[in-house]
């Protein structure tokens, strides 16, 4: 159970057409998360699920049956919001019984499937107290219990984790996971924090101006991304675009020259014609200090030491802003011209109109033990 | 010297015009429960002489005398029916007006607020004609039934009003949870509203309590009559009386602030809701 599919579905808010034609299957345990940049139509994607929102065309099916005209309680799906909307004249306890009470369950069954919750979400002790005494994970973890005790098969959440501290935030991260673990429900989640993303999912759809760019797993993402944007939102910090322009393609792959006057080939699949408008992306931690297949001058302009690493920002001869994460411990001062390099298996090629060439990147090598 | 500071002298400034309101507020009423407690030759050696002792017999002569135990009781008979019914009505109409789509929403919601606009000097006549003719002159139904209709377009925009400005997600985090409309409102909106349930209550009561002249038009027995009218009538036959009559205006007045401080807390948190996280 927790097989969704949805087909062609579309939502327009009069002339504006907020989610264009979306086609997209989840399979039962996933834990998917939608993730783009505010107001990409994540939200109203996961309220059209949730049938809070109705679409204007398509079909949403849940475990095979069309639920386009099914009441919200009747989709077999929880939601937990980004504003825990506890009710907050309730306990814990009546505000997680509460979906079982309106279901009619007996006195037992409510208290007994109230009690696993609580001790799952480690809420045993805070049963009695009411949502306005408790921590902002306390209360996110009542939200989560609500929607655990209807055992839906489908869980949806919308950005549960943004009203909470960045140490409270990575804590719930965690415990999500674990929760999916153990639960092994289909969870949607809806986040527009990449890091949320990237740690927690098992397949990542990114979203923007209404349109899927990309759907994949979070390291598919990372290093093989569709198109500029997606290599751009995914990564932190993002990823270095360095214009270029096409040279020549042969089996080995695509050489072009940088404007910087670097001329380099790489391995990627497609063919590219000369003089073709291109552009390189470099991920700042793939950027080392000194000698490598590629280098590139770059005069620091701010360094944020971060301990364990630093972040570097600066520009190259062509005034091309340029980011790199280093080691922490190594020596690096703004205003001192730097030699940066890269290996240029690490890089990624574009086309001018946003869409990515291939790399040659086996992603089982990346996982395998 | 140091120069005062700017600041300040606006401060103080502010401070002397609040100090002004506040006495050209308190001091009739000051005025008028100090009367209350005199004799009528206490009366004479000047308004803000103080009595050798407080005269409650005032009181006892306005309350048995000047009838206004059958007039208080009259009042609460009245106002108890009009507020809760207009409550109970405003909470289901603003429900359905915050959350409900139906024909014609707007242009009803459009006559609701005509509705609050029309003096009931404009009306009384055919409604006196009406109640006639439904046999309800001289009685309490008289009082109350147009009394709840008059209230419901206030109570309905009060209500809706503040039911827009609950928090969708809680609404809809109960729709998730299988809760129908009903119980939606009683269960999570109901005790969510308490503080404007308070305020809506204090206005209905304060304004139905001082409502004259349905009661002066509609019921011309003595037995129905409410307390702004039994002060009419106790004017009347105690007009040489200041101090019993003062007495009598001090029971009209004394419910409502009474009811206030009881809802005080409720109804100032009423009136800031939606101003804070």
């Amino acid at each position: 159970m927790g097989h969704l599919k949805l087909q062609a579905v579309t939502k327009t808010f009069g002339n504006v057409e907020v989610i264009r034609a979306t086609d997209l299957t989840i399979e039962e345990g996933e834990f998917v998360v939608f993730v783009g940049p505010s107001g990409c139509g994540k939200s109203t994607m996961l309220r059209m699920i949730a049938g809070l929102e109705e679409i204007s065309s398509g079909t949403i099916a849940i475990d095979g049956r069309v639920v386009n005209d099914i009441a919200p309680v009747e989709r077999g799906i929880a939601m937990v919001f980004q504003s825990y909307a506890l009710y907050p004249h309730m306990t814990v306890f009546e505000n997680i019984a509460f979906p079982l009470r309106v279901a009619k369950l007996a006195k037992g069954e409510v208290d007994q499937r109230v009690r696993r919750a609580a001790e799952l979400l480690k809420l045993s002790d805070r049963l009695e107290y009411k949502p306005g005494e408790l921590s902002g994970g306390q209360r996110q973890r009542v939200a989560i219990g609500r929607a655990i005790v209807r055992e839906p098969s489908v869980f949806l959440f919308d950005e549960p984790l943004s009203n909470l501290d960045a140490a409270l935030r990575s804590e719930m991260r965690v415990e999500l996971s674990r929760l999916h673990a153990s639960l092994g429900n289909t969870m949607i989640y809806v986040t527009h924090d990449q890091i949320e993303a990237m740690t927690m999912a098992t397949k990542i759809v990114v979203l923007r101006a209404g349109r899927v760019e990309q759907v994949g797993s979070p390291l598919e993402l990372f290093h093989k991304p569709a198109n500029r944007f997606v290599a751009g939102f995914i990564g932190n910090p993002t990823m270095n675009f360095i214009a270029a322009e096409g040279i020549s393609s042969s089996a080995e792959g695509a050489t072009v020259r940088l404007s910087t006057g670097l001329e380099l080939k790489l391995p990627v699949n497609g063919s590219i014609e000369s003089g073709e408008a291109l552009e390189l992306g470099i991920r700042p931690d793939d950027l080392v200090l000194g000698g490598a297949d590629a280098q590139i001058e770059m005069t620091p302009e701010v360094v944020e030491r971060l301990g364990n690493q630093s972040v570097v920002h600066g520009i190259t001869k062509t005034d091309q802003p340029l980011c790199a994460v280093i080691g922490g411990d190594r020596p690096i001062s703004p205003g001192r011209p730097t030699r940066l390099g890269f290996d240029v298996a690490k890089a990624h090629l574009f086309r001018n109109d946003g869409t990515a060439l291939e790399r040659r990147v086996d992603l089982q090598s990346l996982v395998a033990d | 010297m140091a120069a005062i500071a700017p600041d300040a002298i606006k401060r103080q400034s502010f401070r002397l015009v609040m100090w002004l309101f506040t006495l050209l507020t308190i001091v009739p009423f000051a005025l008028l429960l100090l009367t209350s407690l005199k004799s009528k030759q206490d009366l004479f050696r000047g308004a803000f002489a103080l009595p050798a002792y407080p005269h409650f017999e005032n009181y006892v002569s306005a309350w048995v005398d000047g009838h206004f135990g059958t007039y208080f009781w009259n009042s609460i008979i009245v106002v108890v029916p009009v507020v809760t019914c207009s409550i109970v009505l405003g909470l289901l109409t603003g429900f359905a007006f915050a959350f409900l789509s139906f024909p014609f929403k707007r242009s009803i919601f459009v006559i609701l607020t005509i509705g609050m606009m029309v003096p009931t000097e404009a009306f009384i006549i055919p409604l006196y004609y009406e109640m006639r003719y439904l046999g309800l002159l001289n009685s309490y139904a008289a009082m109350i039934l147009p009394q709840i209709a008059m209230s419901l377009p206030f109570a309905t925009l009060f209500m809706a009003a503040t039911m827009q400005q609950l928090p969708k997600d809680v609404m809809e985090a109960a729709l998730l949870d299988g809760a129908s409309r009903g119980l939606i409102l009683r269960r999570v909106i109901v005790p969510l509203l308490k503080p404007a349930i308070s305020s809506l209550g204090l206005f209905l009561f304060i304004w139905t309590w001082n409502e004259f002249l349905i009661p002066l038009i509609l019921v011309n027995d003595d037995a129905f009559r409410t307390m702004p009218l039994g002060m009419l009538f106790f004017q009347g036959r105690y007009t040489v009386n200041t101090p019993v009559l003062t007495a009598g205006a001090v029971l009209v007045i004394a419910p409502i602030i009474v009811v206030y401080l009881i809802f005080q807390r409720k109804f100032i948190e009423g009136l800031t809701a939606g101003a804070s996280k």
